[in-house]
């Protein structure tokens, strides 16, 4: 019998059913199979080995990025503080004149949406509201920068044509290198009337029964070096002021449906009898029912005149 | 002359290069990016710098500590793709005929081109096939385990050996070969 034919039956051999010859082949091939299973232990063990190392360095690495995590969280926490601090407060004259409600959210500890009270050189009030593009701590520097823009502008200017003209120019190399653009909403009060620009944002002037949206119309700072446009609206007594960034307008539900411009206007038109701390909360409400999920910083301002 | 001046003056077949590659993607050596980079645009029919080969030696070396056994592995899967793959069935029937192919250093010569005091040889010393035993000795530029390896899977590729060993534990450039 051969040594191929006595593999295959399966039956152990007996003394004289294999030849020398055979028992020689099978030695060999035992040899063989040991010297494969020598090879075989030898490539295995210097595999393992390299796989312990990795997972050695993964675990060393691992704690460094949990090290490097703690750090940026430790980090944005404190940038979270300077930014909340940086949000303005109503100035002495606007407190008198107006009751206002905000409401500011970012989506990560810092952003880019950033409103802002000013006073005017010539002691009148302004109000700015921007949403700078991207989220986050680059997000976050841009408003920083504005707001000194803005702040400095302030002291010279008064137009918000003029003013926010001059910070488009001034900012417009910057934002440019940082790729960076933001909305504007910008209005000035006095005692009847608000002269308002706005570049790209969003807002709603109800007036007695006049009802003004602030439609996109100039581009975003940042975007092109073109004038921009002002308008003066009547803004007396009793009159309310709503002003926006897009995240709650663009936010979609589960639908892919956008919460839109029109549904947030009408629902500030419906509420518009009310205190605008439950104007606010209510548009809120039914945003917060509406969307799936938040995917944008939001900032809403409703504003009463008092006087 | 050092290592480094020698690789700079030699040049190696695409094919062997990319039997290397493939070998240690095949075995699961490198992964990823890495793998990818080994095989880049390696083509078979062109000639590549010998340090290019050193490079992807390299990879392997630095990424085990114990290297040898994995080389040695590289070699014999080189030999295999080489023999399944490549024009390997062509040139030999028999494991024996891998080692007839070496003679007068046959098979390296058609694999690395230089200087001729530069490239080495590969060349079979000794052969007694009834007893199963030969010598090679190598002066080549090629990691001696790799090449104990190549060796190895040369002549197990045809199937019809039942024992191969090669050993160079005494002098890394000569092979003991038994085979059966």
């Amino acid at each position: 019998m051969s040594l191929e034919e006595l593999l295959k039956s399966g039956t152990a051999p007996k003394k004289d059913d294999i030849s020398e010859q055979e028992l020689v082949k099978l030695f060999r091939k035992y040899q063989g199979l040991q010297k494969k299973q020598e090879r075989d232990q030898a490539f295995w063990a210097a595999t393992n080995e390299n796989l312990k190392i990795a997972y050695e360095k993964l675990d060393e690495k691992e704690r460094e990025l949990a090290k490097a995590y703690d750090i940026i969280q430790d980090d944005l926490s404190v940038a979270s503080k300077i930014q909340a601090a940086l949000l303005p407060q109503c100035t002495e004259k606007m407190a008198l004149e107006l009751d206002v409600a905000v409401y500011h959210k970012q989506l990560a500890e810092v952003g880019g949406d950033y409103y802002d009270f000013f006073n005017t050189c010539s002691g009148s009030y302004a109000i700015g509201l921007f949403d700078i593009s991207g989220h986050g701590v680059s997000a976050a520097l841009v408003m920083t920068y504005l707001k000194a823009q803005f702040m400095k502008v302030l002291e010279t200017l008064e137009s918000p044509k003029e003013i926010v003209e001059s910070v488009n120019n001034t900012s417009f190399d910057f934002l440019k290198t940082v790729k960076k653009y933001a909305t504007v909403n910008f209005a000035v009060m006095n005692t009847t009337a608000l002269r308002y620009v706005s570049g790209g944002g969003y807002g709603l002037l109800l007036s007695g029964k006049d009802r003004t949206v602030f439609e996109k119309r100039d581009a975003f700072l940042g975007l092109r070096r073109r004038p921009f446009h002002e308008y003066e609206l009547s803004f007396g007594k009793g009159d309310l002021l709503a002003l926006y960034t897009d995240g709650i307008v663009e936010a979609q539900n589960d639908k892919g449906e956008d919460y839109s411009v029109q549904r947030l206007n009408d629902l500030i038109v419906n509420s518009s009898q009310k205190p605008v701390q439950e104007i606010l909360d209510r548009c809120l409400e039914d945003y917060r029912k509406f969307r799936s999920k938040d995917s944008d910083d939001i900032t809403m301002l409703i504003l009463r005149k008092k006087v | 002359m050092a290592k480094q001046d020698r690789d700079d003056k030699l040049i190696v077949a695409g094919s062997t290069l990319q039997g290397f590659a493939q070998a240690c993607i095949n075995l699961n050596i490198v992964a990823g990016n890495k793998a990818e980079n080994l095989l880049g645009e390696i083509k078979i029919t062109d000639w590549y710098p010998f340090n290019k080969l050193r490079e992807i030696e390299r990879v392997v070396l630095e990424a085990y500590e114990n290297a040898a056994p994995i080389l040695e592995r590289v070699g014999m899967e080189m030999m295999l793709g080489w023999y399944n793959y490549g024009p390997g069935k062509e040139i030999i029937k028999k494991g024996v005929d891998f080692l007839h192919f070496q003679t007068g250093s046959q098979g390296y010569a058609s694999v690395v081109k230089g200087p001729e005091d530069l490239v080495g040889s590969f060349n079979l010393e000794f052969l007694d096939e009834s007893n199963g035993e030969a010598k090679i000795h190598s002066t080549t530029p090629f990691n001696k385990d790799m090449e104990r390896g190549v060796v190895i899977g040369g002549m197990s590729a045809p199937g019809d050996l039942d024992y191969v060993d090669a050993s160079n534990d005494d002098d890394p450039h000569v092979f003991i070969i038994e085979f059966a």
